[in-house]
Parts: C-alpha cells; sequence; structure tokens
C-alpha cells in the first residue's frame, strides 16, 4: 500500500471517529426516546432505535404543549437573531466608520459584557424588569438576551466592515447613494457571510436560552422548550424517553437553521485567506 | 459646465498642513493633469473638488457657482478609483446602472427590502436597460454583463468602472491614478482608450497621477505639484520644454533634465570640479548659475570638438536609442563630481553608436537647448538671447 493511500485511509478513520464521537450523544438520544420507560429504569436500554415504540412516544409528546414551547423558543431566537443583527450592523458601522469621543470606551464596556456572567446580573436584571414591566414576558427576555448577543455581533460585523475598502462607499456616495442605503445595498451584502456567522451566534444564544427564561417567566404557557422540558425532571421520577423526544425535536429546527447558513459561514471564515 | 475655480483652497488635517493654498482655473473640456510625487497632496485636491474630503478653507466653484459645501451627488461629478471600487456583489451590468438607480429612487426607495424590490424593477426599465447596453457596448463590456468584478481581468474591471463613470454622461470625470494597478502593456492600451474617450465626450477631465509619462501623453494642461503647492501650470511642451523650476526639471522626463551646477567666466563656463567650456551663446548676468539641458538635446562629438568635455560610464542600449551617462572632466583628464548616478550628465542618443565605457567624447549642444536657473532660488530665469534668436527658436 502506497503511503498516499495510507494517509488517506488514516484520513477516513479519523474522520470516521469524529462522525461517531460527535455524533453518539444524538443517536443515544433518539435511542433513548424510542425505548419504553419501564426498560429504561428496570430492563436496561436496548442500544438500537426501536422503531415499534414510536407510536407511544408520539401519543406521550402530544400530552405535552410542545408546539407551544417551540413557538416560544422560535420568537426568543428569531426576536434575539433580528434585534442583534439590526443593531449590530448600526453599531459595527458606526463602530468601524466613525471617529468620536469615548469610542474606545464603548468598546471595552460592549467587551465587558462578555466577561460577566449571566448568573451575576440575573438579581438587578429582575429588579429592572419589574420596574420596566417587562417580567413574565418574552419581549424582556429577548432584550436580555440581545444584551448578551448584541456586542458579539457588533463586533464580527465591525470586524468585516474595518475589511471593506472605504472606496466603495465614496463611489457609491459619488454614485448619489446616501449613507443608510450606503449601509444597506453595499456593505452588508459585502459582509453577507460574517452577518450569517453573526445570526448563528445570537440564534443559538436565543434558542439555547435556559437561566434567564427559568427566572423570569412565570406562566408555563410562555416558557421556551429548554425550560418545559427541564421542568419533567421530578424528584421521584422523570419521562425519559418523553423527553429525550421532545428535545430530539426541539433540536431540529435548529439544525436545519445551521445548514441553511452554513454555506455563508464557511465562505465568511475562507474570505479574505486569498489576495482577490 | 464647467469652468472650475479653486479660491486660495486650503486643506490640513490637524497640525499638518496638507496644501497650503491652491489657486487654479480649469476650463470646460479640458484634460488637466495633476502631477507630482507620491504625497505631494494631489489626490487630496481631487478627493476635495469630488467632495469627498472637506474643503478646511477657501472656495471651490463650478462655473461661478460656489460648490464647496456641497455633497459629491449635488455636484454631479464622476470618480474613478485608484482600485476601482466596483461593488464586488453586484454583476458587471448591476455596477454600470447603479449611478442611474440612484437618480431614479425617491427618499422612500431607501428602506431595506423596499430598495430590493425597486432596484429589480427598475433594472428592467427601457431607458435604464438600453443606457446601460449602450454604455457597455462602448467600452466593450457586453460579453461580460452578467459576470461578476471578481471574475474580470485587472483591465475588464478597469473599463467596468469607466463605463459606471460615464452611465450618468456627467460633466466633469475625475480620475484618481487609475492605471497604476495595471500592467505596462494594459497600461498603455489604457491610456490611449481614456484619450480616445476624452476625444468622444469632450467633457472636462482630471487625472491624477505621478507618471510623467501619462501626463505628457494625455493631458492638455498640467498642474505639476509638491508639497501641496503648484509648481508650474502649463501645456505638456511647455512643461517639458521650459521647466519653470528645478523641481519640474528633474521630475519631467526621463532621464530627466541635466542640471549642472556652473560658474560664468566671460562667456565661458566651469563646473564645480574643474571642466569647462565656452558656451555657444548668450549668457545670464548671474555668476553662479544652474545650466538645464534635456538629454536628446545633447550630441555626442568627439574629444576636442567644441563642448562639455567628458567621459562615458554608462550605456544603457533601449533598441530604438542609447542613453549614455556621461561625466564632466577638466583639461587634465581628471573628473568633476562622485561616482553617484545623478551626477552623470545623460545623453540620448538615436540609433546605436559604438561607444563603451570609457570613451572620452565632448558633449555639444545649441544655444537654443539650455535653460537657465537662479543656483540661489532654483526658479527659471529669462532667456539671454535677443529676442529675434528665441522667436526663431
Amino acid at each position: 500500500m502506497t503511503s498516499k493511500r495510507l494517509t488517506s485511509l488514516l484520513h477516513v478513520v479519523l474522520v470516521l471517529a469524529l462522525v461517531i464521537f460527535g455524533g453518539f450523544p444524538i443517536y443515544w438520544m433518539a435511542t433513548t426516546a424510542l425505548s419504553l420507560n419501564s426498560e429504561l429504569y428496570n430492563t436496561g436500554q436496548v442500544p438500537w432505535p426501536q422503531l415499534g415504540n414510536l407510536p407511544a412516544m408520539l401519543t406521550d409528546l402530544t400530552q405535552l404543549p410542545l408546539m407551544r414551547w417551540l413557538v416560544n423558543t422560535g420568537i426568543i431566537a428569531v426576536g434575539t437573531t433580528t434585534l442583534s443583527l439590526v443593531l449590530g450592523a448600526l453599531a459595527g458601522y458606526a463602530l468601524s466608520r466613525f471617529r468620536f469621543h469615548g469610542k474606545g470606551a464603548l468598546g471595552f464596556l460592549m467587551f465587558m459584557t462578555q466577561v460577566v456572567p449571566e448568573a451575576l446580573i440575573l438579581v438587578p436584571l429582575y429588579a429592572m424588569f419589574i420596574t420596566l414591566g417587562l417580567l413574565n414576558s418574552l419581549l424582556g427576555l429577548v432584550l436580555a438576551n440581545v444584551g448578551f448577543s448584541l456586542p458579539v455581533a457588533a463586533f464580527i460585523i465591525k470586524g468585516a466592515i474595518d475589511a471593506v475598502p472605504y472606496e466603495i462607499e465614496e463611489s457609491a456616495a459619488v454614485d448619489g447613494c446616501p449613507r443608510i442605503s450606503v449601509l444597506t445595498m453595499i456593505v452588508l451584502p459585502i459582509i453577507a457571510p460574517s452577518l450569517a456567522a453573526a445570526a448563528v451566534i445570537s440564534f443559538f444564544a436565543g434558542w439555547n436560552e435556559y437561566l434567564f427564561a427559568a427566572t423570569f417567566l412565570r406562566d408555563r404557557e410562555l416558557w421556551p422548550a429548554s425550560v418545559g422540558l427541564a421542568s419533567f425532571i421530578g424528584q421521584y421520577e422523570t419521562p425519559l424517553s418523553a423527553v429525550m423526544g421532545a428535545a430530539l425535536i426541539f433540536s431540529l429546527p435548529a439544525v436545519v437553521f445551521f445548514l441553511l447558513i452554513q454555506r455563508k459561514i464557511v465562505a465568511g471564515i475562507t474570505a479574505g485567506a486569498v489576495k482577490g | 459646465m464647467p469652468d472650475i475655480q479653486l479660491k486660495d483652497v486650503t486643506k490640513r488635517f490637524g497640525n499638518s498642513t496638507i496644501i497650503p493654498r491652491f489657486d487654479a482655473s480649469i476650463k470646460d473640456g479640458e484634460f488637466l493633469v495633476l502631477l507630482g510625487p507620491s504625497g505631494c497632496g494631489k489626490s487630496t485636491l481631487l478627493r476635495m473638488i469630488a467632495g469627498l474630503t472637506e474643503i478646511t478653507d477657501g472656495a471651490l466653484a463650478f462655473d461661478g457657482q460656489d460648490v464647496t459645501d456641497w455633497s459629491p451627488s449635488r455636484r454631479g461629478v464622476a470618480f474613478v478609483f485608484q482600485s476601482y471600487a466596483l461593488y464586488p456583489h453586484m454583476t458587471v451590468r448591476e455596477n454600470i446602472a447603479f449611478p442611474l438607480l440612484m437618480d431614479a429612487f425617491r427618499t422612500w426607495h431607501h428602506i431595506p427590502l423596499v430598495s430590493s424590490i425597486v432596484r429589480w424593477k427598475l433594472m428592467r426599465r427601457p431607458d435604464i436597460a438600453s443606457r446601460t447596453n449602450q454604455i457597455a457596448e462602448q467600452l466593450e463590456l457586453t460579453p461580460l454583463m452578467d459576470r461578476r468584478p471578481a471574475s474580470l481581468s485587472g483591465g475588464q474591471r478597469q473599463r467596468v468602472a469607466l463605463a459606471r463613470s460615464l452611465v450618468r454622461d456627467p460633466s466633469l470625470y475625475l480620475l484618481d491614478e487609475p492605471l497604476s494597478n495595471l500592467d505596462a502593456k494594459l497600461r498603455t492600451q489604457m491610456r490611449s482608450e481614456i484619450s480616445a474617450l476624452h476625444q468622444r465626450v469632450r467633457k472636462t477631465f482630471i487625472y491624477v497621477t505621478h507618471d510623467q509619462v501619462e501626463a505628457m501623453t494625455m493631458a492638455t494642461n498640467i498642474i505639476v505639484m509638491n508639497d501641496g503647492e503648484i509648481q508650474q501650470i502649463g501645456t505638456p511642451d511647455e512643461i517639458y520644454a521650459r521647466p519653470a523650476n528645478t523641481f519640474v526639471a528633474r521630475f519631467v522626463g526621463a532621464p530627466p533634465m541635466n542640471l549642472l551646477g556652473v560658474r560664468r567666466d566671460g562667456s565661458r563656463l566651469a563646473l564645480d570640479g574643474g571642466a569647462g567650456w565656452r558656451h555657444p551663446g548668450a549668457l545670464p548676468a548671474d555668476e553662479r548659475l544652474i545650466l538645464g539641458l534635456r538629454p536628446e538635446r545633447l550630441t555626442l562629438l568627439p574629444e576636442g570638438r567644441p563642448g562639455i568635455p567628458a567621459q562615458v560610464v554608462l550605456v544603457e542600449r533601449l533598441g530604438a536609442e542609447v542613453i549614455l551617462g556621461c561625466r564632466a572632466i577638466s583639461a587634465d583628464g581628471k573628473s568633476s563630481g562622485d561616482l553617484l548616478r545623478q551626477d552623470l550628465i545623460f545623453v540620448r542618443v538615436a540609433g546605436n553608436p559604438h561607444v563603451a565605457p570609457g570613451a572620452k567624447v565632448s558633449l555639444g549642444y545649441d544655444a537654443d537647448a539650455a535653460t537657465w536657473y537662479s543656483a540661489d532660488t532654483e526658479q527659471a530665469l529669462p532667456d539671454p538671447r535677443p529676442v529675434s534668436a528665441t522667436a526663431e527658436a
């Protein structure tokens, strides 16, 4: 066997190992979802999916307000993403293109939001939300999440705009394009890959939201899926197969979103790697 | 439009003054080249005319109308950037049509999403589509209309940039070193194309370059700049034949004008190193002078004939002509100056003279080939020849 073929074989083995390592939790989640609770707690889990248990799992799931929770999760994720991108684009553009007093301090403060743990500001934020009437509302939750994802989005966008030659904007200005349109029609399409990267980060920050939701939302109807699923973990019993089935459904939209946007992100990662 | 008037235009960035005071007038239909070394303020001046850089002091007027505070779009100019500044996410067609779309946009069309729909609709409007196609055809871009800038060569990108500037039919074209990113062959081709374009559209062009060949071949008028100040304004011929000072003399021409620091002794001239010769015409009154001689105005004569006694130290064969680097020598055969290239007297000789380094020669010239500069101010001195002789020359 030539060394080239051996290298190629080693690559395949390595990739397979990584795929198994990364994919096993999802496989186990699906297998658990298709097991009976009696098996899980008494006789032990069968290590392969038992498709015969699918109707029973679906019946269990229909008894949960899963759709409502998923919609709530979607509202939080989409709201966080939209607001982070819109405000992040404006903030990133200003940080990149304008010179103003306190620009360095502003950047530092935005960076600091990533250093402070969420749990640390939970109580002050709770008090603030009571005052603002944002407690127990999805809007409040979106705003709290945006507080954390906006600086990341703004810095990603600022970095991307820094790389856009200023002459392109000047050219648009000479062509009669007003500044806001320079941003929306020229700059943002050019940095689309970085916008996609910022969108993924903001979306998953919203989709995986748990701590703020568990603290700020009292109504069961307003819970996102993460909090809803966690509520099934009881002191004496946890309906593991139903929770895993719901978790599987919970992860599907996120996977679809990522698949849709991944090509843009890869382009974003490699953009600027070669002269052109 | 427009005669363009720059009145006491000044540009400062903080404490640093880029352009101290600039006064000039540009006539309609001119092809004006702003020529100068890098960092002399020529691009800044062009950007101020376009409205891309603020004018610190002074006024800019188009046809008497003060436009100092007007936005770039309101000035109705076209600007071609050194980097082309094409929109990379748009096709060639969209790039060319963009200025037309902006003209057709109303305020509310700039709302995001609305703008996309309006652009899509406007691209199909017959007048915009036909104007875009017409300009593309003029610049031979028709086969490339659906490609994006990344897939075009440098010359094609340059033509797209020109097409985008042409499409709105502006009356003033501002070009900032548009050929500097091209290779030598393409640069020559694009130079001719831009000149032809100027002939065809008959509009005012202001062209910034540090390349004196571009300036000499394209301009109807040249402003030579240094350190933000005008050194000379004139036609290419005037600037080449009678540089106003030693900076212009050194900057324009390749090889540049030979500038020899000489002492006058009656009708004889002597270099500091001792070499001396009899000048074939009248001399200015100053005792210390700088004599300017273009390399092609010098002729290679056998040793001992009237002229500057010299020794050939460098021979550069260029095919159709030869550039000789010579060093002046005194009567006892000692050379004047060091071995540095700037001490050499360059001679341009047509054909292929069989001269080898080390040969002793005499460099002859006519009186009308000489340009005189004051050794103190380095400014040109009046031609010392009688008026009748000047007229003949």
